[in-house]
């Protein structure tokens, strides 16, 4: 995992890419015990191409493939992790980047997304191993509740959350109705 | 609960903060640990046998 942060570091320091930020399972480690996870999720904003408004992950691409990385599907694999690039796709995912906070790794400097951020991206994927992921962040205690708050009110999710509140913190619904 | 099943949950739990508390460099290299043994597991013939394809 170092190795492969020094090549995305060193991609960094050559303007290759922007700020970047551990997302997914692996960002989840920071905060949490480790789960087992393939893969590593690197969010990142990209640098366009001189006169370009296109953002593409093409410059990512060509410059690994060109130092002898290969790719696997939708990854990269970058020193034995295959990696997956992620472009901000919403406001959230932009705000998580922006606010992610400064870690080391074995003494080599990376980004990690916040916990709050994590779990309100989770909540709005919404697959069932993300909803695990937000009852692993809720028993630990790792959370800002004042913090969480407002970054789901921010992103319109205190709806979804109060749901997800519902159905897996407050046990079961007594009526038997549950959530539509 | 019985005893026996109390115990297996606090000492599960106890494991949990303990992992928790390592340094993320700690942590990382569990990951990796736990990232091989998936890819054998996965990778094992009697794995594969379980599980034919079509």
């Amino acid at each position: 995992m170092k190795a492969t942060l020094e090549v995305i570091n060193r991609m960094q320091e050559e303007g290759h890419i922007g700020k970047y930020a551990i997302g997914g399972a692996v960002g989840a480690t920071f905060y949490l015990e480790p789960s087992a996870t393939l893969d590593i999720d690197i969010f990142v904003s990209l640098n366009n191409p001189q006169g370009s408004s296109l953002l593409t992950l093409m410059p990512i691409y060509d410059y690994l493939t060109s130092r002898g990385y290969k790719t696997e599907k939708k990854y990269l694999v970058i020193e034995g992790w295959p990696v997956q690039f992620l472009p901000p796709g919403d406001a959230l995912e932009e705000e998580a980047l922006q606010q992610a906070v400064e870690t080391e790794v074995e003494g080599v400097r990376t980004w990690v997304i916040t916990a709050e951020h994590l779990v309100a991206m989770a909540l709005k994927t919404a697959r069932a191993k993300d909803f695990a992921r937000i009852l692993q962040f809720v028993e630990a205690g790792v959370l800002d509740a004042d913090k969480l708050d407002s970054i789901l009110k921010r992103h319109g999710l205190l709806e979804k959350w109060e749901q997800f509140g519902v159905k897996f913190l407050l046990g079961p619904d007594p009526s038997g109705r549950g959530i539509p | 609960m019985s005893d026996w099943m109390r115990k297996v949950l606090e000492s599960k739990r106890a494991t949990r903060q303990r992992l928790q508390a390592l340094s993320f460099s700690e942590k990382l290299k569990l990951l990796e640990k736990l990232r091989d043994r998936s890819l054998m597991i996965a990778q094992s013939p009697v794995r594969r046998r379980q599980h034919p394809k079509g």
